[in-house]
């Protein structure tokens, strides 16, 4: 696998942040994770703190290298975050339970999946166009879908931030699948909270990441959208990946999952059996590091019964 | 210029801990032996020795590299390592594990694990053109979780092919011998030629080579998968490229086989790689999907044709 990828979150106009992010990957797997904590409630940010955590635990947990079902891992690790967070609920005595949004997204194989239980977002943009999107759980939602009123409309709606799924909550959360999604080369999936899509839509962030390197693109626009929120604006926070094919050869501040565990996979990703990087002679030294590196090498993947 | 053909070490050879038992092949590249170790345990022994660069006589063990061949003959060491590191690091059922690496007699051996079996060659010639679906997408899903774990390694196998795919005895495939994996860097050393096998190579493997990629391997699978229905090897790409007279296997076997499982044959065998399954893992999961079985109105006159062809084998 490879790619480049970003995560941020910034407090807005907020006494504090409430939203949490995450990402992780192996070698052929990555998991990102953006949860908002809801303020209306109390200790926003502790239910979207177990989110995440939860997440990523039964990430490193599973994801040897990969994961086996990726919706049933989506579907069973955000319904344990819901049940930790009651769990926590109960144990700490507290009058009501914390809650908090959750999209997440596992890709392996060069498709995503994803879940997602209220108002964060996720945008697949491809060419700086949006291909998809979540759908939120909000009434807002569902009163445009009815034709009820108009996007424009709901951006001012006083309903506009009331989701009616989310982990947390004493009803069970409804969690959202996507299709599985196969990606292409520079694919972007660009996860975050309703802080930045509430400010900056996604058509507006897909034109701004067409071509960019996520690594200055995603703070620059991040800034931007803090100083448009203005002093009362939410916490924003956002993961992004840009997606690379693993057989194309040119990457710059990508990640490539091959070269993570160890030195496993040394540094020979540009010889896919095809550079020449040879040319030179073999001298009596070479020859016996070469295989004093291959035995250990052997010894080391191969251990002798 | 005939080449000589290089003397294996004889039988009973002591080679460091190891007694050579039987020569097992020769290649342009190496000999294979197999040999026992200081426990008794069967192992199979690859010693580098290029045909065109280095000769062993009759009677002798070092084998003789003149001085205006070393330098290329250190360079196909080179290629030998490459192979021997990327095997090392694998670590995968479905691919044959190296268990030591060592030089001797002025060249290197690579040791690697021997089990009782045979080729999927073999098995094609014994079976010829009756094996079934069952076995046929068995062994190569199986193969292909191998061929993922190369892949995956940023390496191609580059000579795919049914005689480099073994059988354990309980019929599970390994990948054996990567040593074209390397080979093909040395396309402007003209002294060792890229190695590639008519019939299983690619049309990316004649030519320039710069488009192999994993499709090249998914074309090799699927000409192997054609000869274990057509019982030989297909057209070789460079002659389809000239005039493609291959009969798809949608049409040359329809009915006796799943349709899907020819459309996917057909699919690794598009002469153009981007028409192909662009990795393993696309092409694992076409093989593993349910299996429509084929139109049952023509199983009479399947079995009734097996019937004649026994019949038919001995006269000729």
């Amino acid at each position: 696998m490879r790619f480049t990828i970003y995560q941020d979150s910034l407090q807005g106009g907020r006494a504090n942040n409430e939203d949490r992010t995450t990402y992780c990957y192996s070698r052929d797997a990555l998991l990102m994770v953006v949860a908002d904590g809801m303020g209306g409630h109390h200790y926003g940010e502790i239910a979207a703190q177990i989110a995440i955590q939860t997440l990523a635990d039964s990430f490193q947990r599973e994801a040897q290298p990969m994961v086996v079902d990726p919706f049933r891992f989506l579907q069973r690790s955000m319904s344990n975050a819901h049940h930790a967070i009651l769990d926590y609920t109960t144990l700490h005595h507290l009058k009501d339970s914390p809650r908090t949004t959750c999209v997440a997204c596992l890709i392996q194989d060069n498709v995503a999946y994803w879940a997602h239980a209220g108002d964060s977002r996720l945008f697949l943009m491809r060419d700086g166009r949006i291909i998809t999107q979540t759908r939120d759980h909000s009434r807002v939602r569902l009163l445009i879908e009815e034709g009820m009123i108009t996007e424009a409309q709901a951006a001012e709606h006083p309903d506009r931030n009331k989701i009616y799924s989310c982990l947390g909550s004493p009803n069970p959360p409804e969690i959202e699948f996507s299709r599985k999604m196969p990606l292409e080369h520079g694919d972007i999936l660009l996860l975050c909270s309703d802080g930045l899509w509430g400010v900056t839509s996604g058509e507006q962030m897909a034109l701004a990441l067409k071509g960019a390197n996520l690594l200055q693109a995603i703070p620059t626009l991040m800034r931007q959208t803090e100083i448009k929120g203005g002093p009362h604006g939410d916490n924003l926070s956002v993961v992004a990946v840009h997606w690379e094919q693993s057989y194309i050869e040119d990457a710059t501040s990508s990640i490539s999952t091959q070269t993570m565990s160890q030195d496993e996979v040394t540094t020979k990703m540009e010889e896919f059996g095809r550079t020449p990087a040879y040319k030179s002679d073999l001298t009596e030294d070479e020859i016996e590091k070469a295989i004093e590196e291959i035995r250990m090498a052997i010894d080391k993947y191969n251990p002798k019964k | 210029m005939a080449q000589q053909a290089n003397q294996p070490l004889p039988n009973g050879f002591k080679l460091e801990e190891y007694t050579i038992d039987r020569q097992l092949s020769l290649g342009g590249f190496s000999i294979v032996y197999l040999a026992t170790d200081g426990e008794g345990i069967q192992v199979a022994i690859k010693e580098y020795l290029p045909n065109s660069l280095a000769l062993r006589n009759d009677g002798d063990v070092k084998p003789v590299i003149t001085a205006e061949h070393l330098g290329a003959f250190r360079y196909g060491m080179k290629c030998f390592f490459e192979e021997g590191r990327s095997l090392a690091k694998l670590s995968h059922p479905n691919v044959i594990r190296v268990l030591n690496f060592f030089r001797a007699n002025d060249t290197v051996y690579m040791v690697m694990e021997y089990e009782h079996g045979r080729t999927l060659q073999e098995f094609i010639q014994k079976h010829q053109g009756h094996i079934s679906e069952r076995f046929i997408r068995g062994v190569f899903t199986r193969m292909l979780n191998g061929l993922r774990e190369v892949h995956s390694h940023k390496l191609l196998h580059l000579d795919l092919k049914p005689s480099n795919i073994y059988l354990r005895g309980d019929n599970s495939p390994v990948l054996i011998d990567f040593g074209a994996a390397r080979q093909t860097l040395a396309t402007d050393q003209p002294i060792l030629k890229p190695m590639y096998t008519p019939g299983f190579a690619s049309p990316e493997h004649y030519g320039s080579r710069k488009d192999l990629g994993p499709w090249s391997d998914i074309y090799s699978v699927g000409a192997s998968m054609y000869a274990c229905l057509a019982g030989c090897a297909p057209l070789a790409a460079d002659e389809r490229l000239k005039k493609d007279n291959l009969g798809p296997a949608m049409i040359r076997w329809e009915g006796q086989y799943s349709d899907r499982l020819l459309e996917i044959i057909d699919w690794c065998l598009n002469l153009n790689h981007l028409y192909r399954p662009q990795s393993v893992f696309t092409l694992q999961k076409a093989l593993v999907e349910t299996i429509t079985p084929p139109n049952p109105k023509d199983s009479n006159a399947r079995w009734f044709g097996r019937i004649v062809d026994k019949f038919r084998k001995p006269t000729k």
